[in-house]
Parts: structure tokens; C-alpha cells; sequence
């Protein structure tokens, strides 16, 4: 089968992440510790959808009310040197 | 310090940034794209009467009411994170740390990708990126492209893409794999697409009123079945094609697409490729909630909203003191709507800093039943049961709040 790209920044395919949710049986955290997919520099903003429609379709369980994959910020890219600052201008 | 700090100049925020300096609040409204109007820039479709809904121009009127009332908008502006303070709210920007009392969160939406092999090429991209270069920056996206994915959104861009002049050889869904399912089965697209079909013969962008007459339901069914799709604006759209491959070395060069069963299932030996420049994948839209998140305001998972969605009441205000939301945020619907609730909030706001009272809770009360009148009236809901979901939601936070 072609191959499917699911986290492009860290280039993780489809294959893959079904295959770690089945031998598993994990949370999203862990298929994210496991296969890095969502850890990029887009910090998921690209892949978080599909891997919870992944999720859901492997598992069977509808999503649950706490978002899967916890946001974290900063949750746009920003340089380091902006994240240190504390004064306003 | 603002008394109210607005991420968003969509149609949600600048109706707040109004309401808000009209009961003469310090507000300050950021948006990270180069100009306001938010995802309106790129609305262009005709109205079952018949009239056009121009997005710019709608824009344009908010923006000209909110300068009148010398209203501080900065574009360029991202917001990465938000932290609580004693006194509101600190939040983090590419500009430096913003300080406000009150924060509204009127993000709008995000698309969700339908992933398919060769979805990663240059030429690939969102049906919504195809929208705003078209109508936003007025690019053109390519020679001639195809459209993955069929829904309420995809077949209004579709639209859009035409009348400016674009080629697209058809839509049809994407191939089924456990990330594209509810995308790529003709039975979901189709029972998804027949619940708008009550609102024939004539919806907001026209879907298929040529062949929903009389009784819409059946027709949509019989017409949307057959192999050879149905023809709007001369343009086919396929619910028994998928595309299961995008082609190309260094971009795209074709699409392989077959024919598929009422189940999605490839038909073995149907596989042809057509030759195209560009793809615009439609996976549909989602809340945009991540700084409701980043600061932890409790979230609900209602489908029938679009995904995961921060708690809130009628009144636009969430469990955290302070936070409100407001537009596609809280749910995706049209833009009419986002403008409705984004007067809502701008007046709770309000409120909320002790304004006074009597005559702004008359405001309050009449700018919640316009929600209502709008939501109602709506010829085009991108989920039908917007009304439950919105229900479920009060339900939550009132068990959240008063549990």
C-alpha cells in the first residue's frame, strides 16, 4: 500500500500509528511518546485531527471530553529569545 | 492593562470590539493575518433571495463601524500563550506580553486534513487555502486542479474558485483510510449532505437546487448515486470516485481515482489517472480552541459543534473568570452567527465591568434572542443538530459551574 504521512514534521505514516495504537492498546500521549508524531514544529496543529480520527476508528471509542493529545504551549512557533522576555516592549 | 483584550478580528471579534467600545471599554483586537475580516475575506456565495453575501464588503462595514469608535486593532499579531494573573490575564505575543482584564478567545476554526498518499506534494492544499489566495490574495492556485472532499464548505469554494476563473476537473471524496472515514464514504457524505436537503430547492450557495425540487431527499439520493456524479455549474461531483493516490516527483502532476461502492470500497480494475496541477483537500472544520486549553478552561467533545469545544454559556462566558469566547470558537456556523455571538460577548463583557446595568441587560436579553433568530433562520447549518449541540453544551456548563 502507498505510504500516508500523518505527522509531516516528523514525517510518522499511518502504517505506523495504527500499528503502535493495536500492539499498545495506548493513549494518544503515548502514541505521541512512541512515534513522535504531534511533537514537531508545528506542535500538532496539522495532525491533531487525524490522529484523533485514527484513534477513535482503532479503538472504537468515541473521543473523550478532554482534548486526546494535550495542548501545550507556546502553540504558535516563536523564537526562544521572545518566550524569556518578561517586559512588554 | 485593557479592560478587554480580543484574539481574533473575524466577524466575532470585531462585533465585540463594537459592542465593547460602544459602552466605551479600553479594547485592544489581534489578529495574526496581515489584515481584519478573518476567514469573511474569502466568503463569497449568493443567497437563496438571490443576493450576494460579499465577505469583503461585510468586512468593510464592521471595520469602518469599529473605527468610528476609535477601536485599537493590530494585525500580525500571534498569541502563543496566556497565563492567568491576579488582576485577568497575561498574553504571550510575537509583539511582546499583552495585559487585559477581560480576554475574549474568537479564534474561529481550523481544517482538519484528509490524508492520502501524495497529500504531502507541493500543489496540495486545504480547500480554505485555496479560498483565500482566490479571493484574499487573488492568486491563482493553478491551471486546473480537483477538489478531495465533498461537503457544505468544499462546494461553496468550489463555487468560488469558478466564478474567478479556475479549472477544476471535479470533485470527488478521498479514498477511505482510518484517518479519512467519515470523509470518504459515500453513505456518510451522502446522509450528511441529505440533512441540508430539507432546505431545497434552494439553499444559501444554491446545493444542487436544480435536482432538489419537488422531493429533495429521494432526488438527492438517486442523482448523487449514480457513477457518473452530478453536474453543478458544468462542474461533475463524484460521491462513487475517490481519489487514493496524488502523483508527482517534485509537485503534483495527476490524481489516480477510482470508482467506489456505496461503503467507499475501491472497485478493483476502475483506476484512471487525470492530469492536474493543484489539490484541494476538504476534511472539514474545527473549533480552533488551543489557547482555551493553554490556559485550562474545561472543554466538551460535541460532535454536532464540530469537535472539542471550551465550556460556555449563552451569554458567551466560560467557568474562568474573565474568559469568554465567541464565533466559530464555540462551534462551527456561518458568519452571521460569529457576528451575532460577538455582540453578545462584547455586552457580557461590559457587564461584567459594572456598566450600566438596567439598559445593558435589555441589550444583553435582545442580543441573545438575535443569536437565536439568526441560528434559526440559517438556510445553510454545517451540522444539522446545531441546536442540540448548543443545548448540550449549556447543560455542561451548568453542571460545571453550579454542579
Amino acid at each position: 500500500m502507498d505510504r500516508i504521512v500523518i505527522c509531516r514534521c516528523e514525517e510518522v505514516d499511518l502504517e505506523e500509528i495504527e500499528q503502535t495504537l493495536i500492539n499498545y492498546q495506548c493513549s494518544m500521549r503515548e502514541i505521541k511518546l512512541r512515534t513522535r508524531a504531534g511533537m514537531g514544529y508545528c506542535g500538532g496543529r496539522t495532525c491533531r485531527p487525524a490522529l484523533n480520527a485514527i484513534l477513535e476508528k482503532v479503538s472504537g471509542e468515541k473521543q473523550p471530553h478532554q482534548i486526546p493529545l494535550k495542548v501545550q504551549p507556546p502553540v504558535r512557533p516563536v523564537s526562544l529569545g521572545r518566550i524569556g522576555e518578561t517586559n512588554y516592549e | 492593562m485593557y479592560d478587554v483584550l480580543i484574539i481574533g478580528a473575524g466577524p466575532a471579534g470585531l462585533s465585540a470590539a463594537i459592542a465593547a467600545r460602544e459602552w466605551n471599554l479600553n479594547v485592544l483586537v489581534i489578529d495574526e493575518f496581515l489584515k481584519p475580516g478573518g476567514r469573511l475575506l474569502g466568503q463569497l456565495h449568493q443567497e437563496p433571495d438571490g443576493k450576494w453575501w460579499n465577505g469583503i464588503e461585510e468586512s468593510k462595514i464592521l471595520l469602518e463601524k469599529a473605527k468610528e469608535l476609535n477601536t485599537d486593532i493590530r494585525c500580525g499579531i500571534s498569541a502563543h500563550t496566556i497565563e492567568k494573573t491576579d488582576h485577568g490575564f497575561s498574553v504571550y505575543t510575537n509583539e511582546g506580553i499583552l495585559e487585559a482584564e477581560n480576554l475574549l478567545i474568537a479564534t474561529g476554526a481550523a481544517e482538519s486534513p484528509a490524508p492520502i498518499p501524495g497529500w504531502t506534494l507541493p500543489g496540495v492544499m486545504s480547500i480554505g487555502a485555496a479560498q483565500v489566495m482566490t479571493n484574499v490574495h487573488r492568486v491563482r492556485v493553478g491551471k486546473k486542479g480537483i477538489v478531495v472532499g465533498v461537503n457544505v464548505l468544499s462546494v461553496a469554494i468550489a463555487r468560488e474558485m469558478q466564478l474567478a476563473g479556475i479549472d477544476l476537473e471535479c470533485m470527488a471524496l478521498p479514498a477511505i483510510n482510518s484517518a479519512t472515514e467519515s470523509h470518504g464514504s459515500p453513505k456518510k457524505v451522502m446522509k450528511a449532505l441529505l440533512r441540508i436537503a430539507h432546505l431545497a430547492p434552494s439553499t444559501a450557495i444554491r446545493f444542487g437546487s436544480r435536482f432538489m425540487k419537488g422531493d429533495g431527499t429521494k432526488a438527492l439520493a438517486v442523482k448523487f448515486f449514480p457513477k457518473s456524479g452530478v453536474k453543478m455549474w458544468g462542474m461533475p461531483i463524484h460521491l462513487r470516485k475517490a481519489v487514493t493516490r496524488i502523483n508527482g516527483t517534485n509537485q503534483v502532476e495527476s490524481v489516480t481515482i477510482c470508482d467506489i461502492t456505496a461503503d467507499g470500497e475501491i472497485i478493483p480494475g476502475s483506476e484512471r489517472n487525470i492530469e492536474v496541477d493543484f489539490v484541494c483537500i476538504a476534511g472539514g472544520l474545527y473549533p480552533l480552541a488551543e489557547l482555551a486549553a493553554v490556559i485550562g478552561c474545561p472543554f466538551q467533545y460535541i460532535e454536532e459543534l464540530g469537535g472539542h469545544v471550551p465550556v460556555h454559556n449563552e451569554q458567551m462566558e466560560t467557568p474562568l473568570e474573565g474568559l469568554f469566547v465567541a464565533g466559530n470558537i464555540t462551534g462551527i456556523e456561518s458568519a452571521k452567527v460569529a457576528r451575532a455571538q460577538g455582540t453578545l460577548a462584547g455586552l457580557s463583557i461590559a457587564k461584567r465591568k459594572g456598566q450600566n446595568l438596567a439598559k445593558l441587560e435589555n441589550q444583553i436579553q435582545q442580543a441573545k434572542m438575535n443569536v437565536r433568530t439568526i441560528r434559526e433562520n440559517a438556510t445553510i447549518q454545517f451540522h444539522p443538530g446545531i441546536e442540540k449541540g448548543r443545548s448540550r453544551m449549556e447543560e455542561a456548563y451548568y453542571d460545571i459551574v453550579h454542579g
